[in-house]
């Protein structure tokens, strides 16, 4: 039987790890000048996430065993990011759109798909980070990738222009009159099968 | 310490392993169309699945991650896709025998694994249901099983659990809960957005989860501020009013109802499942609670260990 203080300690060093996890996301959507809160206050929030940062071992060395220790840990259970969910405000969605071009000329259009309403959920989650300057360097080669996917169930196709955009919805007066959503284009990419190079 | 060990009965384990073996079923059997092509190497899935255990890697090369498997696999001759096959027909069954309580630790751990494993591997496709399942997957296996509702119980005389263990597990998720719905509630309510309603217009249009017609929100947009409002508030109230008896089943109810809309109104059922199960383990079992239970618990416990004792004797 284990002794209730081992108990006690391990809540403590647990729900101190979760907390810290907790704070980095509100400071981040506050240093980020997402939030309602004065601007004035960003640059507090961005010194108080990068606190919290520390606190989890993310300013230390990337072989550090202290960082690594409290990563693993904090996957492990399900914690290794905050519940900021649709917050502090609902954003606009991303949409990959391709143009399949066929070597007789013709022209479709398509989208990555997937066929489950589960999978689908996941393939948006995919686009909302690939909007994210953070993941601005694998961005091509995901986009590569999800070209490669639709591809595959095209043989025929010459070439494909890959377009990435934000689509920003109406919003409920627009909406009434009779406004809808309008696409943004944020970059594109012309993929040519033959050498999979992106020009 | 009294507060972090109560005395408890299992009921609200049964809940959790019942719930997430539901859960864990459902989940499997939603991907089952989709997994190898989500979880497949590259040039052969959607994205990657490499891609994304290299980025989760950054972070810790000792997270798993379904890589694992497919290297084990390729070290006895087993294909790749044989290996995906498997990983999820063994996460359908942890399911079921969590739902049916038959190994149920075992069951709880494999659960744990292999799912920890998916949502590693798909990382750039994660969504929150999956660090919740996680979330509830690791207090599970880490939890007093079996429960006296399970199989094994019934197969096996296991001695009573612990009161206070039981109890101390019960804790520990009931925290997080409230730690979960105080900062997804701080962080709406600095958004302009949840107090005037857009928010809620704008969750409810956007591809995947516009289930109900604009044209049919549109005919309620004065109650899309009060519920955006209540959103806020339900979910900020939750850490206090949820601990006071005389709230307590109306904050339950509330929470529940928010994640049953969610569920149908947003297409996000697996969100909504797991949400439910969580609350309803935490705050849901033993109406009476364990301030009024807790002395006949404890008694129970105690004579049962005197019976052992006699017995053994």
């Amino acid at each position: 039987m284990i002794p209730k203080r081992i108990y006690a300690a391990w809540f403590v060093v647990h729900f101190f790890l979760i907390t810290a996890v907790c704070f980095a996301g509100i400071f981040s959507l506050v240093a980020e000048g997402t939030t309602a809160l004065p601007s004035v206050l960003d640059k507090y929030a961005r010194k108080a996430e990068l606190i919290a940062a520390f606190v989890l071992g993310k300013e230390a060395a990337a072989s550090s065993p202290v960082r690594r220790g409290v990563a693993t840990y904090l996957y492990a259970a399900g914690s290794q990011s905050g519940y900021t969910f649709f917050a502090p405000n609902v954003p606009g969605y991303y949409q990959l759109s391709l143009e399949l071009n066929y070597e007789d000329g013709r022209v479709e259009y398509e989208s990555p798909r997937v066929s489950g309403k589960a999978a689908a959920l996941r393939l948006d989650s995919l686009l909302n980070r690939l909007a994210d300057d953070r993941y601005e360097p694998i961005r091509e080669v995901v986009v590569k990738m999800l070209v490669f996917s639709v591809w595959r169930e095209h043989p025929g196709v010459k070439k494909i222009r890959a377009t990435f955009g934000s689509v920003t919805p109406p919003s409920i007066s627009d909406f009434g009159q009779g406004k809808r959503e309008s696409f943004q284009p944020l970059f594109s990419y012309d993929f040519s099968l033959r050498t999979e190079q992106n020009e | 310490m009294e507060f972090l060990f109560p005395s408890e009965s299992d009921k609200w384990l049964a809940i959790l392993r019942i719930g997430l073996g539901l859960q864990v079923t459902v989940y499997t059997l939603f991907l089952k169309s989709d997994w190898h092509y989500l979880f497949a190497g590259t040039g052969k899935g959607l994205v990657s699945r490499e891609l994304g255990e290299a980025i989760i890697s950054f972070d810790s090369p000792s997270i798993p991650k379904l890589g694992w498997l497919v290297a084990l696999g390729s070290y006895v001759n087993v294909a790749e896709e044989t290996v995906l096959s498997v990983a999820w027909a063994c996460l359908l069954v942890a399911g079921c025998c969590l739902l049916r309580g038959l190994f149920c630790r075992p069951a709880a751990r494999i659960a744990w694994f292999l799912h920890r494993c998916e949502a590693q591997s798909g990382g750039l496709l994660a969504y929150g249901a999956d660090n919740f399942m996680t979330m509830g997957l690791f207090y599970l296996m880490l939890s007093p099983l079996p429960d006296r509702f399970s199989v094994d119980h019934r197969l096996v005389k296991i001695k009573p659990k612990d009161p206070q263990l039981l109890g101390f597990w019960r804790r520990v998720l009931q925290v997080h809960l409230c730690l979960v719905y105080f900062f997804g509630g701080l962080g709406k309510s600095l958004g302009s957005g949840w107090w005037d309603g857009s928010n809620l217009w704008r969750a409810l249009t956007r591809p995947p989860f516009d289930i109900i017609s604009p044209d049919i929100l549109i005919r309620f947009k004065y109650l899309l501020p009060i519920l955006g409002i209540s959103i806020v508030l339900i979910e900020l109230g939750y850490v206090f009013f949820i601990w006071m008896k005389e709230t307590r089943f109306i904050w339950l109810g509330c929470i529940v109802g928010m994640h049953i809309a969610i569920g149908i109104t947003m297409g996000m059922y697996l969100f909504a499942l797991v949400m439910i199960v969580l609350n309803l383990a935490a705050f849901g079992a033993d109406p009476g609670f364990a301030e009024r239970r807790s002395r006949t618990i404890r008694k129970k416990f105690e004579r049962s260990k005197q019976t052992q004792y006699r017995c053994l004797v």
